[in-house]
């Protein structure tokens, strides 16, 4: 039942959202986004190897011309490198509970 | 890669950015009974000094496989190969053994080391470059056969001697050394794994099919042929390819932090034997 | 027609995006939540459960995590066996089992496809 109530939710999105496709400007806005928040991590020294893939993956969409995707896969990416920042704060004093003492 | 010869600039140049000051509180000594103590509680049927062949150590069946092939091991090539490279002398006439004590023979026990001129943590691979670049040659790939091939035949002259490591009385040795223990257990990658995750709460268990190893002794053995890979692998692809193995994205190969968690392991693994170079499945 | 573009670029028209979402949507044209699940279960790229866990169906498991089985007698509120995918550090601050859904390896819809499946076990 959960399924189908969450397939129902996740079409009516889509419908509700069916504007106008994605656009270069948009992906640019979503990527330049996704790119300065994976920076962060690197200086964080926290990257992870899924945010480099997703942005290239969005990159290689853009450039066929599917900002749809491109732009989903931009916002995506932009999450994982925000999760990875986050894993890398919180683990800045986490790390100790695990110490062999 | 045009990077590596910068590297012993950098170094340099990082010797400045280096915190100067560990935390109050760190204390190896208590830090290596504690570490030795937890593996030999764990695994009260292991010797002491049987750590260092890890998951052979911990898995009958794969020991029984590993000494099956023990009369020809799979290193073999490698040892005479970095026999043959040690001995060739560089364009300017002089030698690896010039840039190590006792000629570089029987000396991979007391690496890293933490070098006061610098204030850097120096690992066998980053000083072998290092000897490279001061004789006017190309430094070598840490990932690649030939630097395997010269560790494997130093690690070969060390075998059955004790780690030495030591961590000096200088504030800037142990807040490497604190570093490298912020390293092991610090989380990371999309797996959210720590090295302690496998190799502090998993050793012996396995994941699929492969067996865990210990971290007590764990570089030991290095470098490895490991079958997996069909070939030799450093310290340096070791620890880049655990970070891949967890989705994060490796550092560059001799970065401080992968130096500074080899000199904590390294420490950790004090008064055990050289076992390497070592095979792997 | 919507998302028509000029001839030097394709671009999806938003009524195959549609229809596409229309397709993994309904589980009546596609696979069952529970086919789904073992699929999402087993792939080394999504849940790679098999790594630690013994599940019936499942070649080679590692034994890391205990093995699954008897799922919906030891877990009769689905949602704390979702939880636990989504994110076992919770409640245990030590485990090594990845966080599926807190470092997006799984959504939400896969770590419920994950939990039909595990239901059968």
């Amino acid at each position: 039942m959960n399924m189908l109530i969450a397939a129902t939710g996740f079409v009516l999105a889509t419908l509700t959202t069916a504007h106008a496709a994605s656009t270069q400007a948009d992906f640019d806005a979503a990527f330049a986004a996704a790119q300065a928040a994976e920076k962060d991590a690197g200086g964080l020294k926290n990257q992870w190897t899924t945010t480099e893939q997703t942005l290239t993956a969005a990159k290689k969409a853009a450039g066929a011309g599917d900002f749809d995707i491109a732009v989903a896969q931009a916002k995506q990416a932009e999450a994982l490198a925000k999760a990875s920042i986050a894993q890398a704060r919180e683990q800045d004093t986490a790390w100790k509970a695990g110490v062999i003492r | 890669m045009r990077i590596m010869r910068l590297i012993p600039l950098m170094l340099l140049l990082l010797a400045a950015v280096r915190p100067t000051a560990a935390d109050d509180s760190v204390n190896p000594d208590a830090d290596f009974k504690a570490f030795r103590d937890y593996y030999t509680k764990r695994f009260p049927n292991v010797p002491l000094n049987d750590f260092v062949n890890g998951p052979y150590s911990m898995d009958a069946d794969l020991r029984k496989q590993w000494q099956a092939i023990d009369d020809f091991p799979p290193y073999d090539f490698a040892v005479s190969r970095g026999k043959d490279m040690f001995a060739t002398p560089f364009k300017n006439g002089k030698t690896y053994g010039d840039c190590f004590p006792d000629k570089g023979i029987g000396v991979r026990q007391n690496y890293p080391y933490f070098d006061d001129k610098t204030g850097q943590v120096i690992t066998l691979e980053l000083a072998l470059n290092q000897c490279r670049q001061a004789n006017g040659e190309e430094p070598y790939s840490y990932v690649k056969d030939e630097m395997a091939s010269l560790t494997a035949y130093m690690a070969f002259t060390s075998r059955g001697k004790p780690f030495d490591i030591k961590i000096p009385n200088d504030p800037r040795a142990l807040a490497a050394y604190q570093n490298g223990e912020k390293y092991f257990y610090t989380r990371r990658g999309q797996l959210n794994f720590s090295c302690a995750s496998c190799h502090v709460q998993n050793p012996g268990n396995h994941i699929r099919t492969e067996v865990l190893a210990p971290a007590l002794g764990i570089l030991a053995a290095m470098p490895i042929y490991r079958s997996e890979w069909n070939g030799m692998g450093t310290i340096s692809r070791r620890f880049v390819t655990c970070n891949s193995q967890v989705r994060g994205v490796p550092l560059q190969p001799q970065d401080e932090d992968y130096r500074d968690v080899e000199y904590f392991l390294s420490y950790m693994s004090n008064g055990l034997p050289i076992s390497g170079p070592g095979a792997r499945p | 027609m919507q998302g028509q573009r000029n001839g030097a670029r394709r671009v999806l028209p938003t009524g195959a995006v549609l229809a596409a979402a229309l397709l993994v949507a309904l589980p009546v044209l596609a696979q069952t939540p529970v086919m789904l699940g073992q699929t999402l279960a087993f792939d080394r790229a999504k849940g790679n459960c098999l790594t630690c866990h013994d599940i019936k169906g499942g070649d080679a498991p590692g034994n890391v995590g205990p093995p699954l089985s008897d799922m919906k007698s030891r877990f009769p509120d689905r949602n704390e066996l979702a939880a636990i995918i989504f994110d076992e550090t919770r409640r245990n601050p030590l485990s090594v089992m990845p966080p599926f859904g807190r470092n997006l390896i799984l959504t939400h819809e896969e770590i419920e496809s994950v939990v039909d499946f595990l239901y059968t076990r």
